[in-house]
Formats: structure tokens, C-alpha cells, sequence
């Protein structure tokens, strides 16, 4: 860039860093503005929802047990969206449900990521028996069936947070490891990597400085894929009773258990059921706009 | 073709191996398998006697190779829950659990490939945004979610098919849409996307050039050529739903395998869910193999490498 420094001042502006235009183009795209509200209107429920909200999502009034919510006929404001069959605040679980959701999603995508890009970069880059360990590795989780295993070693270590974030994470890397793997590869031959190669950098550098920051794309593509998956992975569990466990809310939780008031309250499995609903559909938007944002320049 | 076979047969075996390895672990290292046999009431000592009739005092090593070996024999051990073979059990769930993956991998074709052809025929007019919309939104909706909207609209509401147990073909209806709508957004995309690049390649304009009438054009020729990946990423989708139908096996009550995972996963059998673990495992190798084998007869290419 010290290019762009030299340069007089009267000739037009330099071109963008592709970053830039990236994100320019990111902010004009329509799929993003609306995928980015919700996603944003989830998160600042999930943070500040609860306290502007402060009744105890555990409590339960149990005079007040399946209560509707406020726009029915007998509704009122005690309680907005009604209460559960042990009376516990719907809208309080609801909001509490949201901070699960998305502590659950972020933190398994940071840990997916971090695992699987480190397996992809180091499979790209040395290639050979490596590269072959490494894709043997991604056959080995692709073949062990998500749901299935998560929902045995939930049984056996209890739903507890942690638990779900390091199980979801250690499942969800595949895809991570897949792209950055094959985006490596294409890199590896490039001119600059090679200079720095040519120049004696060390591999950390050349990982780190040369290689990484051009990753940025295809990651953040992939992050969004997997962070939607995350939480509905943590949706489902939950709803087959082993995730998040009680007292603590999720919107899957809610679901399972307002699973046998389908016939008669509806609005029980609608009021959790939309919220995970639009965050899904939120960030599989923001996804697709990122990969339209970062691909149409070919970096990707 | 042959060392493309022979090398696919050997990092399947291999990978089902380590998936045994994998399998037996998780479910091993996971608590006292003898407590969770013996019950709740039971006193140190039966536990005692259960660790030693099932040889759970031996070290793991030597019970996984005595498990594998019984496993080889078609013995996958007995329920404790069940008190049957596992053997047996199995087959029971499974007619369940296949019936239910080929009704919804039916409805995922039957409804993606029109959608995807159309799609791809009108190209970013009012057909192709519904039909990508509908995938879109489709992936964010989740199965037990989808499900149980099923659930009230037909069975609640219209009370046309039944919701719950798996008595008629009728039962199987709702669930392998549930099942099936999770594999039409991929099949839909690649569908378009092959349907797109088969439209401007040279043979269909060629076809076209002949005069040849267009559906004939744009079935015989482009979606042909389109259809290529569309089949293994089929056999692929298939082998996600034996691990997925876990979800709606449950909500619908469908006694089939994935009903049985997680109704042993809360009995801790862990004979029952060791073997399911396998299986499902084995069938995804077996089905990518199959997928990889049929990409490798079409397309020279990918055997080479």
C-alpha cells in the first residue's frame, strides 16, 4: 500500500482494498439488510431482553399454569405470552432461550472453526501423507451420524453447557476443514506465498500473515452454514430431551414440552417455534450475502 | 476402473473399522455398562455378578475385539432391556427406518427435479426466486418443527392422515415428507445449476438447432447430462437420513430404528446402540462407496487422482 501513499494527490482515488468493496457490496445487498436486522433484533433480545424482562424464567406461579398470552381474549399483561404448565413466564424463557441459543451457536462455531481450519490449512499446505491423514480424518466424522452420536455422549456427560458446546463442536468441523482445505491448496501456488517461501519466512508467518487473511471469506461463508446448523442442532436435542435440560430454557425445549398442547394451544409451540424460525433464516441470509459479497471478486 | 474400485473398497473398510473403533468407545467409555444393566435397585454384588457374565471386568481392548468378533458372526450381542437378541431387534425397526428413507428420498426427487429443471428454465424470473425461496426457507425451518406443522394441519386440523404409530402406508405419509423435505434444497440447487450449464452447452444447442421439440430437448438432453452429480449427491442425502430420521421416527411415534436409538440411549442398552451406531455408519460408507463408484463409471475424470 505504500503505493497508494506516494501517489499525488490529484489523481483519482486509488482502487479499494477488496475487503472494501466486499463490504460495500455486502451493505447494499438486500438479502443482508433484512437477514441482518433479525439476526440483530435476536441478539439484542438475547442480551438485553432479560433485563428489561426481569421476571425468573425458573419461577413458577403455579395459580397461573398455561395462561394465554396477552392478544387473546383472557390474556393480560402479567404475563404477555402466557406461561408453560408449571406456570413458569413464557416471554421470560423465550428470552432466555434466545441467550442459549445463540451462546451455544457462537461458541461451537469458534470451536468448530479453530479445529476444523487448523485440519484444513495444515492438510493444504503440507499436502502428502498429512493431506491423507487428514482427509481420512474428515471421511471418518462425515461417516458417524451427528444426531446420533451427540445424543449418546449427552446421555452419558448430562446437558449441561459446556457439554453441548465442546459435543456440537467437536461434530461440526467437516465442513470447516473441507473448504479451507481445497482454498489452501489454490493458494499455496500463488505468487506470494511462494515469495515468502523463496524469502525464508517461517511457516507460522506464512500461515498466519500470507495465508490466513485471505481465508477470511470463505470462512465467514462457512461459519454462517454452521452456526445456522449449530443451532439447530441444539434445537433438536433439546427437543429429544437430551440437550439443554430443565430449569434452564431453550426454544427446543419449549417445544418438547408444549409438544402435547398442539391440539388445544398451538401459540405454545408457534410463540418458541418462530424466533428459531427467523434466527435460522436471519443467518442463512446474512450467509448468502457474505458468499455473493466475497465470491463475485473471485477470491473465493 | 479396477484400482479406482479396489482403492474406494479399502477406504471403506478402513473407515468402517475405525467408525467400529469409534462406536464402541463412546458408548464404553461412558459409565458402568454393568450398573446401568443390573438396574436401579440392584446391590453391589449383582452388579458384581452382571460385570462378570458380560465380561465387562475385561480391559476395553480385549472386549472390543471379543464384540467385533461376535459381530462378524451376525451376533450383535442381546438387549438387556429388550431381552432379545440385538440381532433381532434390529430386524424388527429396520423394515420401519428403509421404508421411511426410500418414501422420502422419493418425495425429495419428485418434488426438487421439476423444481430445480423449472428453475433453471426461467432463470431468475418469479418461478426460479419461489422455488430457491422455498429452499431457503425450508432449510431454516427444523424437522421437529416441520413435523409437528404437519402434524397440525393434516392431522389436527384436516384430520385427513394419521399422526402417530406405523400401521398403514398412511402412516408413513407425514413422515417422509418430514424426513424428505430436508434433502430438496441441495438436490433442487445442483439440479438447477446442472440444468443451467447443460442449457448453454453446445449438444443441447445443437439439439435445438435440429429442431427437435423442446421438451424432448430439455429432457432427454439437458436433464440427462444434469442428473450426473444430482445421483450420488442422492445417495449421499439418503445416508443423512438414516441418522436423521432419528428426529421424526420420535415425533411421530414410527417405531423404526432411529425411534429404537433413542429410546436405548435413555435405557443405556448399549448393545442396542453400539450396534445402530455401526450399522448407520457402515450404510453411510456403503452409500457414498456407491456414489463415488457411479461418479467414477460416468466420469473418467475423478478416477484418475
Amino acid at each position: 500500500m505504500s503505493v497508494t501513499a506516494a501517489m499525488p494527490t490529484d489523481v483519482p482515488r486509488a482502487p479499494q482494498s477488496p475487503g472494501a468493496v466486499a463490504l460495500r457490496r455486502l451493505l447494499r445487498h438486500g438479502n443482508f439488510r433484512i437477514g441482518g436486522t433479525i439476526l440483530g433484533l435476536i441478539i439484542l433480545a438475547a442480551i438485553v431482553g432479560p433485563w428489561l424482562w426481569p421476571l425468573d424464567p425458573a419461577s413458577q406461579d403455579l395459580g397461573h399454569r398455561l395462561a394465554v398470552p396477552v392478544w387473546s381474549a383472557k390474556g393480560t399483561w402479567l404475563h404477555p405470552f402466557g406461561t408453560d404448565q408449571l406456570g413458569r413466564d413464557y416471554l421470560a424463557r423465550l428470552l432466555q432461550g434466545a441467550r442459549v441459543s445463540l451462546t451455544i451457536g457462537f461458541l461451537t462455531v469458534l470451536l468448530s472453526g479453530v479445529i476444523g481450519t487448523g485440519l484444513g490449512v495444515a492438510a493444504g499446505y503440507f499436502g502428502g501423507r498429512i493431506d491423507v491423514a487428514i482427509n481420512f480424518l474428515i471421511t471418518i466424522r462425515l461417516t458417524l451420524p451427528v444426531v446420533l452420536v451427540a445424543l449418546v455422549v449427552v446421555a452419558v456427560y448430562g446437558g449441561s453447557l459446556p457439554t453441548l458446546i465442546v459435543v456440537i463442536g467437536l461434530l461440526l468441523w467437516d465442513r470447516f476443514a473441507v473448504v479451507t482445505r481445497s482454498a489452501t491448496q489454490q493458494l499455496a501456488s500463488r505468487d506470494f506465498i511462494i515469495s515468502a517461501q523463496a524469502i525464508g519466512s517461517s511457516i507460522p508467518r506464512i500461515l498466519f500473515v500470507e495465508l490466513l487473511p485471505n481465508l477470511i471469506g470463505p470462512l465467514v461463508v462457512v461459519a454462517t452454514i454452521e452456526l445456522a446448523h449449530a443451532v439447530l442442532l441444539e434445537a433438536a436435542l433439546s427437543f429429544l430431551g437430551l440437550g439443554v435440560k430443565p430449569p434452564l430454557s431453550s426454544w427446543g425445549l419449549m417445544v418438547a414440552e408444549a409438544k402435547n398442547q398442539l391440539l388445544f394451544r398451538p401459540w405454545m409451540i408457534a410463540i418458541p417455534g418462530t424466533p428459531l424460525v427467523a434466527l435460522v433464516l436471519a443467518i442463512n441470509l446474512v450467509g448468502d450475502a457474505i458468499r455473493d459479497a466475497v465470491a463475485a471478486d473471485g477470491r473465493a | 476402473m479396477l484400482r479406482f474400485l479396489v482403492r474406494r473398497l479399502l477406504m471403506t473398510v478402513l473407515v468402517v473399522a475405525v467408525t467400529s473403533v469409534v462406536a464402541f468407545s463412546l458408548v464404553h467409555l461412558s459409565g458402568d455398562p454393568a450398573a446401568a444393566m443390573a438396574g436401579e435397585g440392584a446391590s453391589p454384588a449383582d452388579v458384581e455378578s452382571v460385570r462378570k457374565t458380560y465380561g465387562f471386568d475385561r480391559p476395553l481392548p480385549e472386549q472390543y475385539v471379543t464384540w467385533l468378533k461376535r459381530v462378524f458372526e451376525g451376533d450383535f450381542g442381546r438387549s438387556h432391556y429388550l431381552r432379545a437378541s440385538v440381532a433381532q431387534v434390529l430386524a424388527d425397526h429396520a423394515p420401519i427406518t428403509i421404508t421411511l428413507g426410500a418414501l422420502a428420498i422419493a418425495f425429495a426427487v419428485l418434488l426438487s427435479i421439476p423444481l430445480g429443471v423449472l428453475a433453471a428454465l426461467y432463470p431468475n424470473t418469479l418461478v426460479d426466486r419461489l422455488a430457491v425461496g422455498l429452499a431457503v426457507g425450508g432449510q431454516a425451518v427444523p424437522s421437529f418443527l416441520f413435523a409437528l406443522l404437519l402434524i397440525y394441519i393434516f392431522g389436527v386440523t384436516l384430520r385427513v392422515l394419521p399422526i402417530s404409530g406405523s400401521g398403514s402406508w398412511a402412516h408413513f405419509v407425514l413422515p417422509a415428507i418430514a424426513l424428505g423435505y430436508y434433502a430438496t434444497p441441495a438436490i433442487m440447487r445442483l439440479t438447477r445449476s446442472g440444468m443451467l450449464d447443460a442449457l448453454q452447452s453446445d449438444h443441447v444447442r445443437t439439439a435445438r438447432a435440429y429442431g427437435l421439440p423442446a421438451w424432448r430437448v430439455i429432457i432427454k438432453h439437458a436433464l440427462r447430462h444434469a442428473m450426473i452429480p444430482v445421483v450420488s449427491l442422492i445417495a449421499v442425502q439418503l445416508g443423512f437420513m438414516l441418522g436423521g430420521s432419528i428426529v421424526i421416527e420420535t415425533v411421530f411415534a414410527l417405531k423404526g430404528v432411529g425411534y429404537l436409538a433413542w429410546q436405548s440411549i435413555q435405557r443405556s442398552d448399549i448393545e442396542v446402540i453400539q450396534a445402530i451406531l455401526l450399522l448407520i455408519a457402515a450404510a453411510y460408507a456403503l452409500l457414498t462407496l456407491a456414489a463415488d463408484v457411479l461418479n467414477g463409471a460416468i466420469d473418467p475424470r475423478i478416477r484418475v487422482g
